[in-house]
C-alpha cells in the first residue's frame, strides 16, 4: 500500500523528467500518460486500503537516526484528497492538451515543454503534500508545490504574469515561515518531526505550533492577510487556475491544518477563536469584492478564497469538539474541488472559444454552447451550495456542526450566523450572473464563438457528473 | 598521526603551478599547459578525499612538526578546496578557452591564468591545513596576492580597477589579522610552559583556559575583522562585488565557493579558542551582530544590483552572514548547520557562477538588461541557471534549503526568536531577487540575432557535476560527511574529535513501528 501511495508521488515526477528531455510535440502525451498512471496507483490504493479494512497505515521513508524526516500516512483523509488532487491532475492534462492549442482564441498557443513538465511535478508535489506525515516533508512540499505554481503562472511571460507569480512565490514563502517555526518548534521539543508528536506538546506548545501552521496555511490558501496574491494569479493559463487555485495547491493549506488538527488529540480553545475569527473576516471581505469582478476569473479568485473561508471556518469549529465540522470540512475539499475546477474550466472554454472571459459581454451562452451553458448552471450552483448540488451537503454539515457547539459558546452563533448570510449573499450573486449569462439571445462574441473541442467537452461532462456526485461518495467515504 | 599525505596534497598544486609557469609559450594557447593543469587537479582532488578519509578513519593527521594538522574540521575545508577546486578548473578549460579564441586573452596570459589558478589552490589548501598561527596569516595574505592577477587578467581597465581593490583593502584587513595573530601567540607564549608551542593552535587550543581572557577578546575583534574582510563580512565587504564580478567566471566562483569559506575556517579556528577562554557570550554576540548586519543590507543591496555577477557576488556576502548567524547561534546543532551551510553554498554559489560564464560566452555581457531568453538560446544552460538560482533562494529539494533550515532550527532553539525570524524574512527578499533573475534572464524572448545552440560538452559537464552536488545534499547529506561535520562541530565546541556522531540516515519504507522499537 505504501508503494502506491511512493508511486503516486514519483510518477508524475518521473513524467516531468521525461518530459524536459524528450521533444516538444511529445510532451503532451508523457504528461497525459504519466498522470493517469497516477490515477491508476491511487485508485489501486483506495481499493487496497477500503479492503484491508481502512486501517491507517504510517511508514517512515527517511530518517536521521530516530528522527523520521519523511514518512507517509495512508488514511481516509488522505486517500481521499489524494483522490480529488490526482484525478483532477488527470483531467487538467487533458483538457490543457486541447486548450494549449492554435485555436485558442484568447491565448494561441502550442503547449510548450515547460507547461507539461511543471504540471506532472506539481500533480506528484500534491500527493507527497497529501501522504506525508512529517512537517519537514510538509514543509519540503510546500515549497516545491510554490514553486512550480511560480512557474505556471508565469507560463505566458508577459510582464504582468511574471509580476504575478513573483508575487504569489513571495507572498506564500513568507507564509510558509509559520511551517518553519511550526517544524523547529516540534523538533526541539520533541527531537521528531512526526505531526503525532504534536500530541505529546504542552498546551502552549500546541498553540505556537498550531497557529504557526495555521499562518502557513493561510499564505497558501489566500486568506486574509495574504490573500492578494491569488486575484492576480489569474494571469495563469486557464487550467493552470483550474488545478492550482481551486483544487489543489490552496488546499494545501487546509489541509495542512485539518493534519495537524487531527494529529494534536484536541487543540486549545485559543486556536480555535483565531481559526473562526480570520475565517469570518475573509468571508466577509470576499464576499465584498464579489461585487466589483466583471473578470470571470477574478470572481472565481475571490469565490475561491470564501469557499476556503469556510473549510478554515470548520477546521476552527472542530476544535471545540465537532466531529461533524471537521468532516465537513473534509469533504467540502473534496466537493470544492470538483465543482470549483469545472467552473474554471468552464471560464477555460469560454475564452478558449469566444477569445473573452470578461462577464458583461458573455449572453446567451446555452442556446450557442449547450454544454457550456449548463456546466456554467451547474458550477455556479454547486459553489453556492443548492441542493442536489455537492455543495449543500459539506455546507451543512458545516452549519450544523457550527449550531452545535455555539450551544456551548453563544459568540460562535453571531459568527457562524454571518457565515450563512454569506451563503445567501453569495448564492444570490451568483444566481444575477448565471441569469446574465447562460440564457437570452447570443451577443455578438458568443454568437461567432469556435466549437469547443472534444477533449475538453469530455473533461467538462465528467466534473459537471462529479459535480452531483462526490459529496455522496465523500460521505459514503467518511463515513 | 604523522603522515606524508598532507605533504602530496599540498605539493601536487604547487607543483603543478610552477611546472605550468615553465612551459614555453607558442603562438597558440599551449594544449600541454591544460593537460598539466588537469593532472595537478585530479591529483588535488584524489588527495583531498584521501585525507579526508584518512581523517575520518583514524583522527587527525600532521605533518611538517606539527604546522600542518587536518583535523575533521580542516578536512571539511580540504575537501572543499578540493571538489570546488577540481569543478572550477574543470570548466576553465572550455571558458578560458573560448576567451582566447576570440582574442581577450593572449597564448601567454592563459599560460598565466592555469599557473595562478593552481598557486591560488595551494594557497587555499595552505591556509587550511596550517597549524601554525603566523603561517595560517601568511597563507590567508598568500591567497590575495595569487588571486589578485586571476581577477585582473584581463588587463581592462575595470578589471585591473578591481584587483587593485582587492588587494588594497584585503592587504589592510587581513594586517588586522596579523594583530590578532601577534596578539595571540604573545598572550600563549607568556602562559604556556614551552613558548614556543605559543605558534601553534593546537597547542593554544588545548591551553585556552590559562590565557589572559582581556587579550582573547581584544585578539578575537581583531582577527574577526581583518580575516572578516577576507571573508566578506559586512561592513568589510567592499572588494567583493568588484572582484567577484571582474574576475573570469571559474575564478569567481573559486573566490565565492572556497576562498570565503578559507578566512571563514581561520576566524573559526580563533572562535573556538575563544570560546575555550572567555566563555562563548562575547564572541557569539559579536557573531551574530555581524551576521545579520551582512544578511540585512546585502539583501537589498542583492536585490537591486543589475549585473548578474555582482547580483551573485552579494548572495555570497548574505550568505557568509548566515553562516555567521549559525556559528553564533552555537551549540551542536548551530556549529554544524554553520558548516553545513558553508559546503552547500560552495556548490551552489559555483554552480551560478559557472551559469554566469555561460551566459557571458553566449551573451558577451552580465547586464540582467541585455541578458534575455536563456532558456531558448541554450536549453540546457537556462535549465541549470534556474536550477541553481532556485536552490540559491533555499527552495528545497536543493541542498541550501537543508542547511538554512538548520540554522533556522538553531537560531529557535538558541532562544534568538526574533532575530531568527528576522533573517528569515530578509531572506525572502532573496528569493525576489533570484525570481528576478530567472524571470528577466532566464525566461523571456531571445534577441533576434542571437544564435541558438547550447556550449559546450567542457563547461556543461563541470555544471552537470555540480548541480548533481546540489541535489545529493540536498536529498541526504553523505554519512561521511554529516560525521565530519559533527565531529567538527564537536571539536570547535570544545568535546573530543570522536563524540557527538551523527545518527545513521535510514532509507526506504520502514514501518513506523520498528522505529518505535529501536528507540
Amino acid at each position: 500500500m505504501l508503494d502506491l501511495a511512493l508511486a503516486t508521488i514519483l510518477l508524475p515526477v518521473a513524467g516531468a523528467v521525461l518530459v524536459a528531455v524528450s521533444p516538444q510535440p511529445w510532451a503532451k502525451r508523457i504528461c497525459q500518460v504519466f498522470s493517469g498512471l497516477a490515477v491508476v496507483t491511487v485508485l489501486l490504493l483506495t481499493w487496497q486500503f477500503s479492503a484491508a479494512g481502512k486501517v491507517p497505515v504510517q511508514a517512515t521513508l527517511i530518517a536521521f537516526g530516530d528522527t523520521a524526516i519523511l514518512g507517509f500516512t495512508v488514511d481516509t483523509v488522505s486517500v481521499l484528497v489524494a483522490i480529488a488532487v490526482v484525478s483532477i491532475g488527470f483531467l487538467i492534462a487533458i483538457y490543457s492538451g486541447a486548450y494549449l492549442g492554435a485555436g485558442n482564441r484568447e491565448h494561441p498557443d502550442i503547449g510548450r515543454r515547460r507547461f507539461y513538465a511543471f504540471l506532472a511535478l506539481f500533480i506528484g508535489a500534491m500527493a507527497g503534500v497529501v501522504f506525508t506525515d512529517t512537517l519537514i516533508g510538509q514543509l519540503v512540499f510546500f515549497e516545491i508545490t510554490g514553486a512550480c505554481s511560480w512557474a505556471l503562472i508565469g507560463y505566458y511571460e508577459k510582464p504582468k504574469s511574471l509580476y504575478s507569480a513573483a508575487k504569489a512565490l513571495i507572498i506564500t514563502h513568507i507564509a510558509s515561515l509559520g511551517l518553519y517555526v511550526a517544524a523547529s518548534v516540534l523538533f526541539l521539543d520533541t527531537h521528531t518531526f512526526s505531526l503525532s508528536a504534536i500530541a505529546n506538546l504542552d498546551d502552549t506548545g500546541k498553540t505556537i505550533v498550531l497557529i504557526a501552521i495555521m499562518v502557513a496555511a493561510w499564505g497558501k490558501s489566500a486568506q486574509l492577510p495574504f490573500h492578494m496574491w491569488l486575484p492576480d494569479a489569474m494571469e495563469a493559463p486557464t487550467p493552470i487556475s483550474a488545478y492550482l487555485h481551486a483544487a489543489s495547491m490552496v488546499k494545501v493549506g487546509v489541509y495542512i491544518v485539518a493534519r495537524s488538527l487531527m494529529a494534536s488529540g484536541g487543540a486549545p480553545e485559543i486556536v480555535g477563536w483565531v481559526g473562526v475569527v480570520m475565517a469570518v473576516i475573509t468571508l466577509v471581505f470576499g464576499f465584498l469584492m464579489y461585487l466589483p469582478q466583471a473578470d470571470l476569473k477574478r470572481l472565481l479568485a475571490y469565490s475561491t478564497i470564501t469557499q476556503l473561508a469556510y473549510i478554515f471556518l470548520a477546521l476552527s469549529l472542530s476544535v471545540f469538539g465537532s466531529k461533524l465540522a471537521f468532516n465537513g470540512a473534509i469533504a467540502h475539499v473534496f466537493n470544492h474541488a470538483f465543482a470549483k475546477t469545472l467552473f474554471f474550466l468552464v471560464a477555460g472554454a469560454l475564452s478558449y472559444t469566444t477569445g473573452t472571459r470578461m462577464l458583461p459581454v458573455l449572453r446567451g451562452v446555452l442556446s450557442k454552447a449547450p454544454l457550456i451553458g449548463v456546466a456554467f448552471a451547474v458550477a455556479a450552483l454547486a459553489i453556492t451550495g443548492v441542493p442536489p448540488f455537492n455543495g449543500f451537503f459539506s455546507k451543512f454539515a458545516i452549519f450544523a456542526g457550527g449550531f452545535s457547539v455555539s450551544q456551548a459558546h453563544p459568540l460562535l452563533y453571531v459568527l457562524v450566523g454571518i457565515a450563512l448570510l454569506e451563503s445567501v449573499g453569495s448564492f444570490a450573486w451568483f444566481l444575477k450572473w448565471v441569469g446574465w449569462t447562460v440564457p437570452g439571445r447570443p451577443t455578438d462574441p458568443v454568437a461567432a464563438a469556435a466549437p469547443l473541442p472534444a477533449a475538453m467537452g469530455f473533461v467538462l461532462v465528467v466534473l459537471v457528473i462529479m459535480s452531483v456526485c462526490s459529496s455522496f461518495i465523500a460521505a459514503a467515504w467518511l463515513g | 598521526m604523522s603522515s606524508v599525505l598532507p605533504i602530496l596534497l599540498l605539493l601536487g598544486p604547487l607543483v603543478g603551478s610552477l611546472a605550468i609557469f615553465a612551459l614555453p609559450v607558442g603562438k597558440e594557447a599551449s594544449r600541454t599547459v591544460e593537460i598539466v593543469h588537469v593532472a595537478a587537479i585530479g591529483f588535488l582532488l584524489v588527495m583531498a578525499l584521501a585525507v579526508g578519509g584518512v581523517t575520518l578513519a583514524s583522527g587527525p593527521v600532521g605533518a611538517f612538526g606539527q604546522w600542518v594538522y587536518v583535523d575533521p574540521l580542516a578536512a571539511i575545508f580540504v575537501g572543499l578546496v578540493g571538489v570546488v577546486g577540481f569543478l572550477t578548473g574543470l570548466y576553465s578549460l572550455g571558458y578560458i578557452r573560448h576567451d582566447v579564441e576570440h582574442g581577450e586573452l593572449t597564448p601567454f596570459r592563459h599560460k598565466l591564468y592555469y599557473g595562478f589558478f593552481n598557486l591560488f589552490l595551494f594557497t587555499m589548501l595552505l591556509a587550511v591545513t596550517a597549524n601554525n598561527i603566523v603561517m595560517m596569516w601568511v597563507a590567508v595574505e598568500a591567497t590575495t596576492l595569487g588571486s589578485a592577477f586571476l581577477v585582473g587578467i584581463y588587463g581592462k581597465r575595470s578589471s585591473l580597477e578591481a584587483a587593485w581593490k582587492y588587494v588594497i583593502i584585503c592587504t589592510v584587513g587581513v594586517a588586522f589579522g596579523l594583530y590578532g595573530t601577534v596578539l595571540t601567540f604573545s598572550n600563549g607564549s607568556e602562559v604556556l610552559a614551552d613558548p614556543h608551542g605559543a605558534i601553534l593552535w593546537t597547542t593554544l587550543f588545548a591551553n585556552a583556559k590559562a590565557l589572559d581572557p582581556m587579550l582573547v577578546k581584544i585578539a578575537f575583534v581583531f582577527v574577526l575583522i581583518g580575516f572578516g574582510t577576507k571573508a566578506g563580512i559586512f561592513p568589510m565587504h567592499a572588494w567583493l562585488p568588484d572582484a567577484h564580478s571582474e574576475a573570469p567566471s571559474p575564478v569567481s566562483a573559486l573566490l565565492s565557493g572556497v576562498l570565503l569559506k578559507c578566512a571563514l575556517f581561520v576566524i573559526i579556528r580563533y572562535y573556538a579558542i575563544t570560546m575555550q577562554a572567555v566563555g562563548p557570550e562575547f564572541p557569539q554576540t559579536l557573531l551574530l551582530l555581524l551576521g545579520f548586519l551582512s544578511v540585512a543590507v546585502s539583501a537589498f543591496l542583492f536585490f537591486v544590483q543589475q549585473d548578474l555577477k555582482r547580483k551573485l557576488a552579494y548572495s555570497s556576502v548574505e550568505h557568509i552572514g548566515l553562516i555567521l548567524l549559525g556559528l553564533g547561534f552555537g551549540g551542536p546543532l548551530g556549529l554544524g548547520a554553520a558548516l553545513l551551510h558553508a559546503v552547500n553554498h560552495s556548490f551552489a554559489k559555483a554552480l551560478l557562477f559557472c551559469g554566469s560564464g555561460n551566459v557571458l560566452m553566449k551573451y558577451g555581457s552580465r547586464d540582467l538588461g541585455t541578458v534575455k531568453g536563456l532558456l531558448r538560446v541554450a536549453p540546457v544552460s537556462g535549465v541549470l541557471m534556474m536550477a541553481g538560482a532556485l536552490a540559491l533562494a533555499g527552495f528545497p529539494p536543493f541542498n541550501v534549503f537543508v542547511s538554512e533550515f538548520m540554522v533556522f532550527n538553531a537560531g529557535l532553539g538558541s532562544g534568538w526568536i526574533w532575530l531568527t525570524i528576522g533573517a528569515a524574512l530578509l531572506l525572502t527578499v532573496t528569493i525576489a531577487g533570484f525570481v528576478q533573475i530567472i524571470s528577466g534572464s532566464v525566461l523571456g524572448k531571445a534577441p533576434e540575432t542571437m544564435r541558438k545552440g547550447d556550449l559546450g560538452f567542457a563547461t556543461l559537464a563541470p555544471m552537470g557535476l555540480l548541480m548533481a552536488l546540489v541535489l545529493i545534499f540536498g536529498f541526504a547529506v553523505p554519512q561521511p560527511v554529516t560525521t565530519l561535520i559533527g565531529r567538527a562541530a564537536s571539536v570547535v565546541a570544545g568535546g573530543p574529535a570522536t563524540a557527538l556522531e551523527p545518527p545513521t540516515p535510514i532509507y526506504g519504507i520502514a514501518p513506523q513501528l520498528q522505529l518505535e522499537a529501536r528507540r
